[in-house]
Formats: C-alpha cells, structure tokens, sequence
C-alpha cells in the first residue's frame, strides 16, 4: 500500500529544487532521532488499541465460529471462509449478490461523489455576497443522520403515494416509476438520495483544499493568459491531488460501506437484490450473533477493497508518468 | 479457558503493540454465560420476604405501549416495599442486538421482555435462565393459555418464558370507504367470496380496495396467514425442512399476488403505504396487526372496524406473535434478586388487563375471559382469533430463516419470480439455514 | 459582461440550492404537523394547522431524558473532535514532514485499516473496551472512534499541499520541529483543520450503531441513540422523527457555518507568500 499512496501524493514529495533540498536536509537533521516517534505516540496508543488491536482480534474470530454467548468457540480454521466460497452452503448466494449490490452502488456512486462537489466547491470558492447562506445550503442534508434521511426519501418515493412521482405526474412524466421496490430504479435513488446527502460533505473537503492554492499561481497563469479551463488544468487539479486522492480514497470506502440507505430505503428489495455487504455482516454479527461469520466477511472485503485501491493507484501512477 | 489462554499467546505472538493497554486480554471471554442463576430460587414468585432488591426490566415497547407498561411497573413498586423494579426501554430491533452484549458486561437486565420466537435462541446461548418452578407455583398450565403459546416458551421441555399477551394479525376495514362503495359498513367480509365479492364492488366505484405489500409488514404477514388457512405450514414438525413451498403455500402466494394482477391492489406498494392508503381511504382493507388499534384511535377522521382475518383459505388461522417475560443468568447468581424476578413476573401477568389497554391481547385465559377485557370491544374482537393462531415454532436462530420467507414472498409480489419458483429458491436456501442451525445449536 | 457572469452564477447557485433545500424544507414543515395530519393523502406542504406535537413529544417528555442526552452528544462530540484533532494533527506531520524509520510502514498500517468496515470492528472493539471497563460510560463513545484513520491520512494529504517555503524560513531561524509544527504549519492548515473539526464532530453526533450497542443506562445514551425510543414501535411518527432530526441538526449546522470563517480565512492568507 505504501509506495502507491506515495506514487499519488508525488507532488507533495518530489523532491525540491536542488536549494531546497539543502535545506531540508538541515531541517532534519535538526531534530531529534526519537522526535518524529513522539509526534506519532499519542495517535498510535489509539490506533493500537482501537484500531489494529481489533482487527487482529477480528481475524482471529474469523477462525472459530465465535457467538458473544456460547461458552464454547470451536477453532474451525477457514470453515467460514470456506462457507463463503462454496456453492452448496446457506450464506454462498447471500454473500455474493451483497457483494454485486454493493459493487453496482459504489460503480455507480463514486463518479458522481467526486465530480458534482468539485463542481459545487469550485462554483462557492470565490468571494461574493451569500457565501456562506450556500456553503450551508449544500452542506444541510448531510447534518441530517441516516436514519432521518432514509425514512424521508422512502416516504418521498413511494411508488403510490410518493411525492416524487405526483411532482412528475403533475409534468406529464410517467407517475408510477417504482423508485424503491424494482431495479434499476431503486439503483437510481439510493446513488441519487446519497448524492444528495453526502455531496456537502466531499464538497467542504475541496473547498479546504482549494485554499491552499496559491493566489499567485493563477495570476500567473492568467499573465501568460490562460482561460478558465487551462487554470483548472493546470493550476487547479495539480495543486489539489493529494486532496483529490484523499476523497477519492474515502469515497470508495464510504460508498462500499453502504447501508443504512439500502436498509431503509429500498429494505434489501427486490428479493435480496439491494441488500449490501455492510448489511449482511450486520446481520450476520449483531441479529443472528455469528460474529465469526461476520468477522470472515468483513476480512474478505477488506481484502477486496484493498485490491480495488491498489489498482485504482496504480492507475493514478500510469497517468503521471 | 485453555483457548481463551492459548488465543491470547497467538495474539501476543503475532506482535501487537498494545502500549498503554498491555494488560488487555483480548480472547474475549464471554463471562458468566454459562454460571448463573440457579433456578431454584424462591418460592417460583409466590412471595418474597427477603432484602429489598433492585431489579433491571428490559422491554421494546417504545411509544405508547411503553407508557402503559411502566404505569404498571409503578404500582407494582407501590405495592411491593421490598422490590424496586426500574424499566429500560430499547427499540426491538436495538434491543435484540445489545442484549448479548449487556448480559456479558454485566450490563444486563434481571428480566427481560421477548418475541415468542426469540426464546429458544436466547435459552439455546444460555442467556435466559428455566422458569418452570414459576410455572408450577402459579399453577399455570396449558389450560390457562393458548396451547400454541404455551408450548412456544418451552425449549428442549423446559420452560422459558411466562407469556404476557398475545398479537395476532387481524383484519381492518374502512367503513367510510365501505359505505361509498354501497357496501354495509357493518358487515366486513368473512368469507373467500364475500372478500372478492367487495373487492370487484369497490374496483367498480374506483377503489383498489387491498393493497398487498411485499414486505414482512404487511404483506409477508399475510402470506403467512394465507398459508396457513390454505392447510400448509411453513416447516415441518420437528423444523428441520422448510415446507413453505408445498401446494397449498403456492396457491395461498398465488392468490395474494392475482390481487395484483387482477388491480385489487396497485403493484409496488412500498413500506407502511398499504396502512397510511388505507388510514387517507384510498383502500377499504388491510391486515394488519392488532397494535394498530390504538392508532387509528389517535386518528378520528377515519371510521374504522376491526375484525377477524376472513377465511380466504379452507380453514381459519391468523399470523400470531407473543411477549414473553424471561430471566436473565447473571455472572454472579443473586438467589435474592431471582425470587423477587419471579414476584413481579407472576404479579404483571395477573394484571395484564391493563395491559390489554396497550393494545394486545392478554396471553392468561381467566383474564381474557373477564367483563373488563370484553368491554375491550376493538382488542376483544381479536380473541377468537386465538383458537387458531398460528404462531413461529420455538427454535433456535430461527430469524434469518424467518428472513429468508419474507424475502421469498418478495419477489414473488413484486412479480420477479413466479411465486413456485420463488418458494421453491426460498425452501432450498431455509433448509440450509436449518442445517447449519442444528449444527450450531446442537438440537 | 461580469454583471451577466454573475448572475448566471446565481441562478446556478440558486437552482441547486432549490434542489439540496426543498427536502430539508419538507422536513422542517412536517415537524410542525400533527401526526394525522403528516400522514394525509395527497400531502400538503403546508401543515394544516400548524402544530408542536412534535416538538411537545421530545421537549416535553418526562419519561425520557431527552435534554440529558442533548448534554452528553455535546460532550462525546466535542471531546472526540479535540482528541482526533491533537492526535491526528501530529501523525500526520510525522507522515507528511519528517523521514524516519518505518514511515512508509505505518502510514500504509493506517490507511489499510481504513478498507475494513468499521460496523465490523463493533464486536472486536466491544470486547475492548469491556476489557478498559469502559462499557456504559461517556469514554466508550468518544476514545474508541477516535483511532480512525480518517484524520490522519485527511491532515497528512493537506499537508502535503502545502508548499514547504515557510517552514524551510523558519528552520533557517532556528526553530525546532514542535516550533515549525505549531507556528507555522497548524496556522497555514486552519482550513483543512476547520474541515476535519466540522467532519469529526458530525460522525460522532450522528453515530448510531456502536451507542446503541455500548451504552445501557438510559441517562448515558447520546442523542441518536436516544431519539429511536420517542416513536412507537410499528407506526412511522413523521412529525416526531423530523422534530427529533431538527433539533439534532441545528447545533451542528450553526458549528458549520462559524468554522467557515476559518476556511474563508485561508484565502487571504496566501497573500503572505506574495
């Protein structure tokens, strides 16, 4: 993982002009061997405790088929893994059409996540009168939790009393789209209700990131007079990649982590057609308490957004050579 | 604990730096799951002279039935000097999931409120501890209670729950909508032909009368019903194959879906639009279950009735669930607090008349057949539904397999499979799941 | 020209903010709605009367300590902000600004950990914190979370954008890493750390599943947690639900707007580099 988010944060850390270097070497050298160890203690105590510490511990249920309750956890080694790979066991059909649901979603949701709030920040970074009365307009939905959001839109879409589908009615559009219970549709509003809830949130990530711009790169470019897209070409975008990688990177997490949506939303329908993974493994650990069994799911998962990752750097690296 | 000794090296072994936490054991044992309470202790809720004790009640009864129940609570800690019962309120679903990890902190109630189908899971994982001293001192017997309910507390012949009420499905009319359609408003359809019958009448003054959701509720709940009027059953005897395939199950699910088809009901009918449809009168019928009588109190505008579900199959019977009170093993067995348990859980279920006022139906037969309830008139006219309730069969890790049914009823109402292949795909993945649960629970 | 220019940008601005608004604005008016009302078929946009039953339902509620959970989202949220703040902050310019050994290590620890779901740390990160004796207490709801790896790679990519001139001046003055660390580049990120504050506080208050299931007593719970317990069990109380989202929301909408002043900050700041 390492040299590829290094490969995407390149500009960050290529190597300065050759003054710069010098420097920097001094700037090093300055401190303490321990220091860099001491800034990173306090987050690594956390981190070992509540972050490795239980994903360790994770895949160490992930062997045994572990209930909170039973006094006995049988070690069944890959039994469960096992479960997951072989046609003839119950969760085999489960598990797989989680993980399609799951990979329609995120295929579908992350362009949509990464450009519109580009878009949106770019439009609210300059100064003007209203800023702010904006920025908290797009930013509202997402103060909002899941819970509240998805009750909301189920009662919105409701193919037969919804309001949604008597706006279009009431323009002459087809009134009996069904937004919640049928695909594609229900593929449409829950990359479309997630749009609308968390685009506020990627958007004030750009907007942060567009500060540290500076001002003086675009009067330069607009010197050696450049149009508004050449600036964002060549200003903009590269000077906001490791941020673009960042909500990129977070985005893909947070649309494979799908759920609360789904589970309110559409509940899983048509059949199980809808029901994602995060889903399944909230079930499979917290309703029906095998947490060995959501444990071997969660590790697979993880193991298959680690490879989607690692291929979408590699290709982030391809484009800058 | 050799394995909790053995995983906590293999942790170690595998280099994790705990820092401040080194001290952690990590292997996670459950505590206590498997001491607890013996269940001798006390009379079986006859009386208890003891210290004063406090104990934890947990429940799912959010909203109004909550309010009711913790009136009851009340009096009974006026009455009782020596026992303090305090109430914790979870939604069901929250509930379910934190009770394993509350009982295993420590954090857990003294006694708890369960579905009827929760039972045998929680008794097979040693959360909940045996009452049938309880039973046996209160002289509860079959007699007193719907068998089916009765026999639903028992797991492995052993009691574990005292049932508290009971909550059928029944069946919903809109009078207004009734009278529109030159229908008598006094008389709601009981039968097969008459139910058609008032369907094709309000089709002809514009009105798709019922609206069949393809979700547990309602619509998986009335499949349920239909399947069972219609002969089937959705497992066998002893629940180790799913049934809910068979014949008569398909022509039930094909039934409900030709509603559909036929324009009784519009097709996609999302979650909670049959009963708001049916609450705004663009629909006449609706089953649904009996809390919904005091909300449609709260709701004067609609003229309403409540009455048995109509036989549309050859026989009558009416989905059905249950509350149950349960005990709780505890880490440390307090014989004190066990006994003042069995008191209050004796003393609620001779008033749960008052109960009966939150909308449900009470489980104790002598209660049921007071004046009082019967001046119940809306709970009351459920009653007779109980003779042939159908209610979940009590075994272990039954849920997801419960899942599996209403998924398969799904598809089929939402016409992605015809409903033999969809109980067909629904049989052979359940009976999976009822394999895998044996193994797990050893039954 | 720019007077046109500027007005397509309003009504740009003004057409997508109708879209983002109109729900949040449904919303609001169905929490003044009486409970029938909210359930009226056609619905109307207007409640009809005009009503707090809502608003009575929480406000108003003795059963319930609907205030005492107000209190304790505040503080989980706060706290947790200010330790992934300090925590986070200092990682990440180890990360992003010095060389040692097993950088590369952990950073890659950090962010790997950031693919497993983190619903399914719930069961692991229980058994913790039972272990901590931490289990029903305000603890267990601001610490844990805290050690997401969200902050970290978020500041160390922010600080990777910043350009290294000022720091590389006040190295040649003299000034040690915590010196560089604290005056220079914590200054040059008040946007970035604005943002995490903002992001940070709201995952906190909005989060559900790991309250739900780490705290028992009703007095602890934090407010999401809590706000389930005010609507029946089988009914949807829609007037209920958006009075209870409403006043979840607010707070945390008027904390956006002020950390907005230290992003719009960061503007005029990159006149000190002219």
């Amino acid at each position: 993982m390492a040299d590829v988010i290094e490969v995407g944060a390149a500009r960050g850390d290529a190597p300065p002009p050759a003054g710069g270097r010098l420097r920097r070497r001094g700037a090093t050298e300055r401190g303490h061997r321990a220091t860099p160890y001491l800034f990173l203690a306090p987050y690594l105590v956390l981190f070992g405790v509540f972050g490795l510490a239980p994903i360790l511990f994770g895949v160490w249920i992930s062997l045994h088929q572990w209930d909170l309750q039973l006094p006995n956890r049988p070690f069944i080694g890959l039994g469960n893994y096992r479960d997951l790979f072989s046609s003839d066991s119950a969760i085999y059909g489960d598990w797989w059409s989680s993980v399609r649901a799951t990979a329609i979603f995120t295929v579908l949701s992350v362009p949509l996540l990464v450009v519109v709030p580009l878009g949106l920040a770019l439009l609210l970074n300059r100064s003007f009168p209203g800023r702010t009365f904006f920025r908290a307009a797009f930013f509202a939905p997402y103060v909002l939790g899941v819970a509240v959001i998805g009750l909301l839109w189920r009662f919105l879409l409701d193919a037969n009393l919804g309001l949604v589908n008597r706006l279009l009615g009431a323009v002459g559009l087809p009134s009996d789209t069904p937004w919640v219970t049928d695909v594609p549709w229900a593929w449409v509003s829950l990359v479309g209700v997630t749009v609308w809830w968390t685009c506020g949130f990627n958007a004030v990530i750009y907007l942060a990131g567009l500060q540290d711009i500076p001002a003086e790169l675009y009067e330069a470019a607009r010197v050696d007079g450049a149009n508004g897209w050449d600036r964002f070409r060549h200003v903009t975008l590269p000077g906001l990649r490791p941020v673009l990688l960042f909500v990129l990177t977070t985005t893909i997490l947070a649309s494979a982590n799908v759920f609360g949506q789904a589970f309110l939303i559409t509940q899983g329908a048509p059949g199980e057609q809808t029901r994602t993974v995060v889903w399944r493994i909230v079930d499979e650990g917290l309703r029906d308490y095998d947490a060995g069994r959501a444990a071997a799911m969660s590790v697979l998962f993880a193991l298959m957004l680690a490879v989607v990752s690692i291929v979408n750097f590699r290709l982030f690296r391809y484009r800058e050579d | 604990m050799i394995t909790n000794e053995m995983s906590r090296r293999r942790l170690l072994g595998l280099g994790v730096g705990l820092g401040a936490a080194a001290t952690l054991t990590l292997a996670g044992c459950g505590g206590g799951s498997s001491t607890g309470g013996s269940t001798a202790a006390g009379n079986g809720g006859k009386d208890y002279t003891g210290p004063k004790v406090d104990l934890k009640l947990w429940n799912g009864f959010t909203g109004g039935d909550g309010d009711i129940f913790k009136k009851l609570v009340e009096q009974f800690n006026t009455e009782h000097q020596n026992i303090a019962v305090s109430v914790v309120t979870y939604e069901w679903q929250d509930y379910y999931s934190k009770l394993p990890g509350a009982v295993s902190s420590g954090n857990g109630p003294d006694i708890a409120v369960m579905h009827m189908d929760q039972l045998a899971t929680f008794a097979a994982r040693g959360v909940i501890t045996e009452l049938d001293d309880v039973a046996k001192t209160l002289e509860l017997s079959e007699g007193d209670f719907a068998p089916t309910v009765w026999k639903g507390g028992l797991y492995h012949d052993k009691r574990y729950g005292i049932p508290l009420d009971m909550h059928p499905l029944g069946f919903y009319y809109n009078k207004g909508v009734m009278q529109k359609a030159g229908l008598d408003p006094n008389k709601p359809p009981a039968t097969k032909d008459e139910y058609t019958a008032a369907l094709a009448e309000l089709k002809k003054s514009g009105v798709q009368g019922f609206w069949v959701s393809p979700f547990q509720f309602t619509g998986g709940m009335t499949f349920y019903s239909l399947l069972h009027q219609w002969g089937g059953t959705l497992f066998d005897g002893e629940v180790a194959k799913a049934t809910f395939n068979s014949d008569p199950a398909v022509e039930a699910c094909t039934w409900l879906v030709d509603m559909i088809k036929q324009g009784y009901s519009p097709a996609n009918v999302g979650q909670d639009a049959d009963y708001l449809a049916f609450k705004s009168g663009k629909n006449a019928f609706n089953f649904n279950g009996i809390w919904q009588i005091n909300d449609l109190k709260k709701t004067p505008t609609v003229q309403w009735g409540v009455a048995p579900l109509p036989q549309i199959g050859s026989q009558p019977a009416a989905w059905a669930n249950s509350h149950n009170f349960t005990i709780v093993k505890q880490r440390s067995a307090d014989n004190n607090k066990v006994a003042g348990a069995k008191v209050f859980i004796n003393w609620l279920s001779q008033h749960s008349l008052d109960w009966a006022k939150g909308g449900q139906v009470p489980a104790r037969k002598a209660v049921r057949e007071s004046a009082e309830f019967k001046g119940l008139t809306e709970v009351n006219a459920l009653a007779p539904e109980l003779e042939y309730a159908a209610f979940p069969p009590a075994t272990p890790g039954l849920g997801e397999v419960m899942t599996t049914f209403y998924n398969a009823f799904n598809e089929a109402a939402l016409g992605k499979k015809s409903p033999k292949q969809a109980l067909d795909d629904g049989v052979a993945k359940a009976n999976k799941q009822l394999e895998d649960n044996r193994k797990k629970y050893g039954s | 020209m720019t007077s046109l220019r500027r007005g397509v940008r309003y009504a740009v601005l003004l057409l997508i903010t109708a879209v983002f608004v109109t729900p949040v604005v449904w919303m609001l008016l169905t929490s003044l709605k009486t409970y029938a009302d909210a359930q009226q078929d056609p619905p109307s946009w207007l409640p009809n009367p005009f009503s707090t039953y809502g608003y009575d339902a929480i406000i108003n509620n003795t059963a319930n300590p609907v205030l005492r959970w107000f209190v304790n989202s505040m503080l989980a949220a706060t706290l947790h902000t200010l330790l992934v703040l300090v925590t986070a902050s200092m990682a990440a310019y180890a990360l992003a600004r010095l060389r040692f050994h097993g950088r590369r290590l952990s950073f890659a620890l950090i962010v790997g950990t950031l693919f497993l779901p983190p619903t399914s740390l719930i069961i692991p990160n229980f058994v913790i914190a039972e272990r901590l004796d931490w289990i029903d207490t305000l603890t267990v709801v601001v610490v844990p979370g805290a050690a997401s790896a969200f902050g970290v790679f978020f500041l160390r990519q922010f600080f990777l954008s910043i350009p290294r001139e000022l720091e590389e001046a006040a190295v040649l003055d003299g000034a040690n890493h915590w010196q560089v660390f604290t005056r220079v580049l914590l200054p040059l990120s008040k946007p970035a750390l604005a943002t995490l504050a903002v992001l940070s506080f709201l995952t906190n208050w909005n989060d559900f599943l790991w309250p739900v299931y780490v705290l028992f007593s009703p007095e602890r719970l934090t407010l999401p947690a809590g706000l389930g317990l005010l609507q029946g069990a089988y009914v949807t109380d829609y007037p209920v639900i958006m009075a209870g989202a409403m006043l979840a929301s607010v707070p945390v909408l008027i904390l956006f707007v002020l950390a907005q002043r230290h992003v719009i900050q960061g503007v005029s700041r990159s006149g000190l580099k002219g």
